[in-house]
């Protein structure tokens, strides 16, 4: 299985709406979402910046949350989605 | 990025960052009032200590102020504001400015200009030319007709 990081700052709304989802898609598939908040932990924030080519690229020149990322494929996804777009993703090899 | 300079009206101490100074005060109207001087300099003159004196109350009144005129509005999600209002100003106590809570720093001056409250969203692709256009982080919203 694919190591997956949630990147979700405290104070986003857009984060806030996602982190039930994906708990609720790790109880119904057991698919696990390394979460990492990056506007108070600095070891995070400096995690997303060394990816920071990968993730921009696919989120429009920015570094913003929620960002999905796969650490295997380097497949990246950012902003509110819906459960069933969430899974797709995650479950993609 | 072209480097801007502070300026100070020698009437009524206005305070400009610009690359060039206002040719009329726009708070006394006097002409060729602006001298420049340095940040320091411009700080104190604007009575901001290390912490600054500009509370949420006032950047709630300052976002409608600016929203007011322009096609956009302040989001009527109240606890949405709330959230992010908090958000900006933690960031502001923790890193010095009032950077938007759903993007992250990268540390580079010039490059997180950019991502300052308010941003220049109506260029950004999640407001540009869409009817339900929203800043990304949803602060502000197209004004429906």
């Amino acid at each position: 299985m694919s190591r997956l990081i949630m990147f979700h700052g405290r104070e986003c709304p857009h984060c806030r709406k996602m982190l039930p989802i994906v708990e609720e898609l790790e109880k119904a598939t057991g698919i696990v979402f390394d979460k990492k908040e990056v506007w108070h932990n600095e070891e995070n924030a400096n995690l997303m910046r060394s990816l920071r080519e990968t993730i921009a690229a696919k989120c429009g020149g920015q570094l913003r949350v929620p960002t999905f990322f796969n650490a295997d494929s380097q497949d990246v996804m950012c902003g509110e989605v819906e459960y069933e777009k969430l899974k797709a993703w995650a479950e993609k090899t | 990025m072209v480097k801007k300079k502070f300026w100070r009206c020698y009437v009524c101490n206005d305070v400009h960052c610009g690359v060039a100074p206002p040719e009329v005060c726009p708070t006394c109207k006097v002409r060729h009032a602006y001298v420049e001087v340095g940040a320091a300099e411009a700080r104190r003159v604007l009575g901001f200590g290390p912490e600054g004196t500009f509370s949420r109350d006032d950047f709630r009144r300052a976002i409608e102020a600016f929203a007011a005129p322009n096609e956009f509005q302040v989001n009527p999600n109240e606890e949405r504001v709330a959230t992010l209002i908090n958000g900006i100003f933690e960031n502001e106590r923790n890193h010095g400015l009032k950077y938007c809570p759903c993007r992250l720093w990268t540390k580079d001056f010039e490059e997180d200009l950019k991502i300052v409250c308010p941003c220049n969203f109506p260029t950004h692709e999640t407001y540009k030319g869409l009817p339900n256009g929203e800043c990304w982080c949803g602060l502000f919203v197209r004004r429906k007709a």
